[in-house]
C-alpha cells in the first residue's frame, strides 16, 4: 500500500495538460480488501484483494468529459488520457462545465477525524475467523436453524485528487463489518430470514460478536409465523434501522441535478415549512469515526455541516458546481455524507406505547418513489403494534402515499440512532398512513 | 450441455418466441489446441499474455489442491454520453481490466483478483486465492484447448469504431421526437451507454473460453408540465447490439413509449389498497418470473436449503399451461450469453414445465454437489468477484387464452404494464415489483389509468394464483439489470398476458 496516489494523479494531470487540456482533475485509487465467509460451521469462501484506478475529468475548449480505467501501464495510461483528451473535441461546449474553483476547496479541514485504525491493516487470519466462529455458533442457537452464514469484512481505502488548478491532498479510512444471516424453517416451505451486521472504521468501536450474532438470530426467530397483515389506515412506527433507507429515499431527489432537470418534488419546498417541525436532518461529514466522514468530495469542495431541514423547514439541498452553475444556486456538495437526524427523547418502548395501535416496521421489501411527485409504495415487514407493544409478526404488506405528506406527519423521533449506516436516524412515528394488506 | 439436450430445449420453445439465429448459434464446441493456436489467439495478445504464463499462473492457483479453478481475464470499455437541455456536454469512459483467480474445494472457494496483468503480480493473486486449500488434493493442470467461439452477438463493427459523432445525431433526433410530441413536454434528457467487452477464461480442467460481448443501452427521459403539475417518465431499449440496430423506427417507438407513459402520468391516480386479481400485460411483466420464482431456483440458495423451492423439484406448483424458462442462447438478447463466466457452454434451462417444477439454475459448486451438469448459470459482475448461479433471459412460454379473455374475467382489479424494480426474500418466498404505470379494470373493461403501486405476493402462492396465460408472448426490450449480493449482472425476461387471481396491491383511500 506504499504507492504514491498524490504523484499518480498529478502526473495524470499533467498527461491531459499535454495533450491539450486547458484544465483537468485527477483522482487515484486503492484499496485492500478481505472477506471471509463461514456457513454452519465451515469456513466458506476467503477472497483477498488489492484494487487500483484512476479517473480524470478533462476541461479543453469549453466541453468537458471524464474518464476512468484501471489499466495503470504508464505507456498506456498516457495514451488513453491523449485518447480522452480528443475525444473531447467532438462534444459540445458548454459554459457551465469548468473546474472545481479554488475559493471552494482553499480551507479544507484539517486531518482529525480518526478514520484509520492501524488495528484493521494488522488484522490477521486467525482473528477474522474466530470473530466467524464466535457469530456462527450463537447464530445456531435455535433448533429450527437450516442454515447461517457469518462474515467479516475489512479494508482500508486511499485516494488522492490533484488538479491543475492547485488541489492535491490525499483521503484513507478504514472499515471492518461483521455479522450474520439466518434462515429459521417456518410454517410449511417457508423459512424464515434475517439478519444483523455491524460495522465501523475502528475495531474498538465494533460490538462482540456475540451480540451481533445474537442480535441476528433473534430478528430471524422474531419473523416466525408472519402472516399477511391488514389493509388498514393507522399510525406506523419506522425502526431506526428500517428508517434510514426512508430518509434516503425522501432526500433522493434533493439535489441540483434533479431541480435543475425538473424531477425533483423538492423544487418548490426551498425555504419552506415542508415537513414535520419534528424533522432536522444534518449532512455532517466531520463526524470523527464516521462512515462517509470526508474532509473534501469528489469535486474537492471543502467538507462542512449543512443543515437540509430544520424544524421542518427545508434549508439546503446537495448543489454540485455544474447543476449549481446551470441553475443558479450556491454549491454546498455534490454528494451526502454523514445524514444525521436530530433525535427525540422517546425510547423505542415509549413511542410504541404512545401509539397504542398501528404497524411497526422493521424492514423494506422492494417498492420505489416517484422523485419528480414524491409518490411512493414500499413493500414491507414487521408486526402489529397491539396495546402499546410489539405484537404478532406481518409481512406481505404495502404502505402507500407521498413522501412530503408523509414526512408532514412524522409525530414523534425516538432517541436510538442506528449506529450503523451513514444515514444516521432514529425510529420514527407517522400518523394516519395508508397499508395494504389482507 | 450435450447437444441433443441443446436442440431438444431448442424445439419446445421455438413456437412462441422468435429466435431465428439459436440453431445456428448452437456448435458443438470444438476443441482445438492452443498451442497451435497461440500466435493468432486474438484475447491473448489483448490481456499480453501466452498459454506459457497462463499456466504457470493456473500451476500456482492449485498449488495447494483444488476441486476446480479459473482465471477470469477481463477487459471491458464503456462509452457514455448525456444529452440535456438540448446538448451534449458530457461524455465518459470507463476501462475496467483485471484478471480474477478462483480455487474452489468442495463448497469452499479462495478468491482474488489484480488488474496488473504482469506475472509477479497474478503469482502473488494466485497465493492469495490458493490459502484457502490445504494441500491435501492436489490436480495437475490439464493443457489448455480453446473451445469455438459462439456466435449469439457477434457484431460487424466493435463499438471503438463508432465515433461520438455517429451517436450524436442519434441522441438530437430522440431530442427532437420526444419535444415534438406533446406540448407539454418540457425538458427531456437522453442517456447513451455502450460497452464492448473481452472475456477469456481459463480452467483447471483444461479449457479455455474466449468471448466478445458487446452491449448497448439507450434512455430517454421525459418531463412534462400543466399548470402547477409536474410529471416525468422514461423508456430505455437494450441489446448486445451494435451501432446500426439504433433505427429510427426503434428510436421512435422508444420516444413514443416514453411521452406517453409521462402524458398518462397527469389523469392517473392511486388504485384502491388490497388483494385484488392482478392482469399482468405482455413483456416487461416477466419481472413476476424474475422475482417470484427465478431467484428462488437459483442453485446456491437451494444446495444451502434457504430457498422456499428447496424441496419442491418434481412437484406440481402451477396449472399446466405454466411453462417458465430461462435462456441465455436467443440471440442478441440482453441477457444473452455464449458461455458463462465459469466457462460453462450457456443454455436453456426449464425451470418450470407443464406446471410442475423442473431444475435449478445451477453452477459449477452446485452443479457437483447435486452430481449434475452445470446448466451455464454461472454469472459474475466482473473479474473483482467469484461467480454464482444467476438468471440469464427468463420467460414464461404461451398459454391457451387471450388477452381479451383476461380482461373480460375481472370484475374489479388492475392491468400492470410498466416497472421499475422488483425484490424477493428467497426464504419466506415474499416477492414486490413497483408499478409505474397500470390500469383500472372495472366490470371487464380498462376504465382508468394508475400509477405508482407496490406489488406484493408469495411466490410459491403466486403460482399457484396463475389462472391465465395468453398467446402473446413478448420479450421485453428494456435494459434490466439483476442484482444479488452486491453483484450487478444484465439479465431480459418476457411474459404473455397473464392473469394473478389475487396478489396484495399498494394504494389508498383506506377506509
Amino acid at each position: 500500500m506504499s504507492v504514491d496516489l498524490k504523484s499518480r494523479a498529478a502526473q495524470a494531470v499533467e498527461f491531459a495538460q499535454q495533450a491539450g487540456a486547458e484544465d483537468a482533475w485527477s483522482t487515484a485509487s486503492q484499496s485492500r480488501d478481505v472477506q471471509f465467509e463461514y456457513r454452519d460451521g465451515n469456513l466458506e469462501k476467503v477472497k483477498d484483494t488489492t484494487s487500483q484506478s484512476l479517473g480524470i475529468r478533462i476541461y479543453a475548449g469549453g466541453r468537458y468529459s471524464s474518464h476512468s480505467t484501471t489499466d495503470l501501464n504508464p505507456e498506456r495510461l498516457q495514451d488513453f488520457i491523449a485518447e480522452a483528451v480528443a475525444i473531447t473535441a467532438a462534444l459540445e461546449p458548454d459554459e457551465y462545465r469548468r473546474i472545481t474553483p479554488e475559493a471552494l476547496f482553499r480551507n479544507r479541514p484539517g486531518d482529525d477525524l480518526d478514520l484509520v485504525d492501524t488495528s484493521v491493516q494488522a488484522l490477521e487470519r486467525e482473528q477474522r475467523i474466530a470473530w466467524c466462529r464466535a457469530l456462527d455458533e450463537v447464530a445456531h442457537a435455535h433448533g429450527d436453524v437450516i442454515s447461517a452464514t457469518s462474515g467479516v469484512y475489512d479494508g482500508t481505502q486511499r485516494s488522492a485528487s490533484a488538479s491543475s488548478n492547485g488541489f492535491l491532498d490525499e483521503q484513507q479510512s478504514t472499515y471492518c463489518w461483521f455479522g450474520a444471516s439466518v434462515t429459521l424453517r417456518d410454517q410449511g416451505d417457508k423459512r424464515a430470514e434475517d439478519g444483523f451486521y455491524a460495522g465501523g472504521a475502528h475495531v474498538a468501536d465494533l460490538p462482540d460478536p456475540d451480540k451481533v450474532g445474537q442480535k441476528a438470530l433473534a430478528r430471524t426467530v422474531s419473523r416466525l409465523g408472519s402472516e399477511k397483515g391488514p389493509t388498514v389506515k393507522a399510525s406506523m412506527v419506522v425502526d431506526a434501522r428500517a428508517a434510514s433507507s426512508l430518509i434516503g429515499r425522501l432526500l433522493g431527489p434533493a439535489n441540483a441535478r434533479s431541480v435543475q432537470q425538473n424531477r425533483s418534488f423538492w423544487t418548490p419546498l426551498m425555504g419552506e415549512q415542508a415537513f414535520s417541525k419534528t424533522l432536522t436532518i444534518v449532512d455532517d461529514p466531520l463526524i470523527k469515526r464516521g462512515l462517509a466522514s470526508r474532509r473534501y468530495d469528489e469535486e474537492g469542495i471543502s467538507a462542512r455541516a449543512l443543515p437540509i431541514v430544520q424544524d421542518g423547514i427545508v434549508r439546503n439541498i446537495y448543489v454540485d458546481t455544474y447543476y449549481g452553475r446551470k441553475g443558479e444556486m450556491k454549491p454546498t456538495t455534490g454528494s451526502p455524507s454523514n445524514r444525521v437526524v436530530t433525535p427525540g427523547s422517546h425510547s423505542l418502548a415509549e413511542l410504541l406505547s404512545e401509539v397504542g395501535d398501528g404497524v411497526y416496521v422493521t424492514s423494506w421489501l422492494g417498492g420505489n418513489a416517484d422523485g419528480t411527485t414524491g409518490d411512493f409504495s414500499l413493500g414491507l415487514r414487521g408486526h402489529m403494534i397491539e396495546n402499546g407493544e410489539i405484537g404478532r409478526p406481518v409481512g406481505e404488506m404495502n404502505v402507500t402515499g407521498n413522501l412530503r405528506e408523509l414526512f408532514s406527519r412524522l409525530e414523534l423521533v425516538g432517541n436510538d440512532p442506528y449506529p450503523y449506516s451513514s444515514t444516521l436516524t432514529p425510529s420514527l412515528v407517522f400518523s394516519g398512513v395508508d397499508f395494504s394488506g389482507a | 450441455m450435450k447437444r441433443r439436450e441443446f436442440l431438444g430445449g431448442a424445439a419446445a420453445s421455438g413456437a412462441v418466441l422468435t429466435m431465428p439465429a439459436f440453431l445456428s448459434g448452437c456448435g458443438i464446441q470444438q476443441a482445438m489446441s492452443v498451442a497451435d493456436k497461440t500466435p493468432e489467439n486474438p484475447f491473448m495478445e489483448w490481456f499480453g499474455v501466452d498459454q506459457a504464463t497462463t499456466a504457470r499462473v493456473m500451476s500456482e492457483l492449485s498449488a495447494n489442491g483444488a476441486d476446480a479453478a479459473d482465471l477470469y481475464f477481463q477487459h471491458s470499455r464503456t462509452n457514455f454520453l448525456t444529452l440535456e437541455d438540448g446538448i451534449v456536454s458530457s461524455a465518459s469512459s470507463d476501462i475496467q481490466q483485471g484478471v480474477g483467480l478462483r480455487v474452489v474445494i468442495g463448497e469452499q472457494t479462495g478468491y482474488a483478483f489484480t488488474e496488473d496483468l504482469t506475472l509477479p503480480s497474478m503469482l502473488a493473486a494466485a497465493r492469495t486465492a490458493s490459502a484457502i486449500a490445504s494441500g491435501s488434493k492436489v490436480v495437475a493442470p490439464q493443457a489448455f484447448s480453446a473451445l469455438g467461439a459462439g456466435d449469439l452477438y457477434k457484431t460487424s463493427v466493435p463499438w471503438s469504431d463508432v465515433g461520438i459523432d455517429q451517436k450524436l445525431p442519434l441522441m438530437k433526433f430522440v431530442e427532437s421526437q420526444a419535444k415534438s410530441m406533446d406540448e407539454a413536454v418540457e425538458k427531456v434528457a437522453v442517456y447513451w451507454a455502450d460497452q464492448d467487452e473481452r472475456v477469456m477464461i481459463a480452467t483447471l480442467d483444461g479449457r479455455l473460453v474466449t468471448d466478445h460481448r458487446p452491449m448497448t443501452r439507450v434512455t430517454v427521459t421525459v418531463t412534462a408540465r400543466r399548470g402547477e403539475e409536474v410529471q416525468s417518465g422514461y423508456s430505455n431499449i437494450a441489446a448486445r447490439e451494435e451501432f446500426g440496430w439504433y433505427t429510427e423506427e426503434r428510436l421512435n417507438t422508444m420516444v413514443t413509449e416514453a411521452v406517453d407513459r409521462t402524458m398518462v402520468l397527469f389523469d392517473a391516480r392511486r388504485p384502491p389498497a388490497g388483494e385484488m386479481p392482478v392482469i399482468l400485460a405482455s413483456g416487461a411483466s416477466g419481472i413476476l418470473l424474475h422475482e417470484a420464482i427465478g431467484h428462488g431456483m437459483e442453485a446456491d440458495f437451494n444446495r444451502k436449503g434457504v430457498s422456499i423451492y428447496s424441496d419442491m423439484i418434481g412437484k406440481k406448483v402451477a396449472e399446466p399451461f405454466v411453462t417458465v424458462v430461462d435462456q441465455a442462447t436467443i440471440p442478441r438478447e440482453r441477457g444473452a450469453l455464449n458461455y458463462d463466466d465459469e466457462g460453462n457452454k450457456a443454455g436453456r434451462t426449464v425451470l418450470v414445465e407443464d406446471g410442475i417444477l423442473k431444475a435449478y439454475l445451477h453452477d459449477t459448486i452446485s452443479a457437483k454437489q447435486y452430481g449434475l451438469q452445470p446448466t451455464g448459470s454461472g454469472r459474475r459482475e466482473s473479474y473483482r468477484y467469484a461467480p454464482m448461479p444467476r438468471m440469464s433471459c427468463t420467460f414464461m412460454e404461451e398459454g391457451p387464452h387471450t388477452k381479451e379473455e383476461i380482461i373480460a374475467s375481472v370484475d374489479r382489479g388492475i392491468i400492470c404494464e410498466t416497472y421499475t424494480n422488483g425484490q424477493v426474500q428467497i426464504g419466506a418466498g415474499d416477492y414486490t415489483f413497483y408499478v409505474k404505470n397500470g390500469w383500472l379494470v372495472e366490470n371487464g373493461k380498462v376504465t382508468a389509468p394508475i400509477k405508482d403501486v407496490n406489488i406484493i405476493g408469495n411466490g410459491p402462492e403466486s403460482l399457484k394464483r396463475i389462472t391465465m396465460v395468453a398467446n402473446d408472448a413478448r420479450l421485453d426490450t428494456g435494459g434490466w439489470t439483476c442484482g444479488k449480493n452486491g453483484q450487478s449482472v444484465p439479465v431480459s425476461q418476457g411474459i404473455p398476458t397473464v392473469l394473478v387471481s389475487n396478489m396484495t396491491v399498494g394504494g389508498e383511500n383506506v377506509g
